[in-house]
């Protein structure tokens, strides 16, 4: 690496952290995980209900990580990570989701005691 | 890169740093390793697609199912430590801005033993498992149960390797250039750690204990 003039504490990526965001970011952190553990264990929702329910908390949580742990924004430091970490999201999403969703109708047509699986609940 | 296009850009800009004839290498390395980073985040896609594929009681060949194996409160503790040993290596951060070095190896020797502390359980969890017989060759489910888990758990040995190395180089050499390049990058590497297990403990452990 070569040398810099600069000193390296002063670079913006330094300069960002912040001991309030961090306890922020880690309370948010804890605090949505157990009330997903609540969701969960209560067992009083309906399963589609339930998906959905733990998908938001999930999201928040690495919304809360994202903003106030990584300190992403839109500052002249941050952006570009923050730009490829949108581009990258979808293509996490769509990659799990669509290969779920092949399987997912493709099970029924290809296997012939599916059915009988599916009706034993096992 | 001509100048005329650093004007392009602004000269707040600080990635491309303007006033300097070379690139700002703590931006440069630390984008490089952020964008290492996303593709790591595309394994874990491709794991967790597999996970999606083989969660199906077919795939339990007969075996335990994946509420069978999983311990949603178990594994919310070694969520709370894993946040936690992130949090102390954020706050490492803290004490990097003041360039303060026992601060920085403070939090990083907190880090390293939380880390360590949510690998032995997720051992103990597998030796558990092991000694049900529910092991990687008895189901394709397990298999990728196994996989998924496990390769979070080889990111965080090296995560932890890499800890080590970085409170030796902190304290002999200072923060250098290179020293505090590659303590930003370890930071995303810890970071991402934490993620990827949000979405471990939420979609295998907590949807598989709802069935």
């Amino acid at each position: 690496m070569n040398p810099h003039p600069a000193d390296p504490l002063d670079h913006p990526d330094v300069r960002n952290a912040s001991a309030v965001g961090f306890v922020a970011g880690y309370a948010a952190s804890v605090g949505l995980m157990a009330i997903a553990l609540m969701v969960t264990l209560q067992h009083e929702m309906s399963y589609a209900g339930f998906v959905i329910a733990i998908a938001i908390l999930a999201g928040l949580a690495l919304l809360a990580q994202a903003l106030l742990m990584f300190q992403l924004n839109l500052s002249g430091a941050q952006r570009w990570k923050t730009i490829s970490l949108l581009l990258v999201v979808p293509l996490f999403v769509l990659s799990i989701g669509l290969t779920g969703w092949m399987f997912h109708t493709l099970y029924p047509r290809t296997m012939l005691d599916f059915m009988q699986v599916q009706g034993n609940g096992m | 890169m001509s100048r005329t296009a650093h004007r392009l850009i602004g000269p707040e800009e600080p990635l491309w740093a303007p006033h300097h004839p070379e690139a700002d290498p703590v931006s440069m390395h630390t984008l490089g390793f952020w964008l290492y980073m996303m593709s790591d985040a595309l394994i874990f896609a491709a794991l967790f697609a597999a996970y999606a594929v083989l969660d199906h009681p077919y795939n339990a060949a007969g075996g335990p199912q994946i509420r069978d194996v999983v311990h949603p409160a178990g594994a919310f503790i070694q969520t709370i430590i894993l946040f936690t040993s992130v949090f102390t290596y954020s706050l490492s951060m803290v004490g990097l801005k003041a360039g303060n070095r026992a601060f920085v190896i403070g939090g990083l020797l907190a880090a390293v033993v939380f880390g360590a502390a949510f690998l032995g359980l997720e051992l103990r969890d597998f030796a558990r498992l092991f000694a049900e017989g529910a092991t990687p060759d008895r189901s394709g489910l397990l298999s990728i149960f196994f996989v998924l888990v496990a390769a979070h758990g080889v990111h965080m040995v090296f995560g932890i390797l890499w800890m080590l190395v970085m409170m030796v180089q902190v304290a002999v050499k200072g923060f250098t250039t290179a020293v505090v390049t590659r303590l930003l990058n370890l930071r995303i590497f810890w970071m991402f750690q934490a993620s990827i297990w949000v979405c471990i403990f939420v979609f295998v452990y907590l949807n598989g204990a709802y069935r």
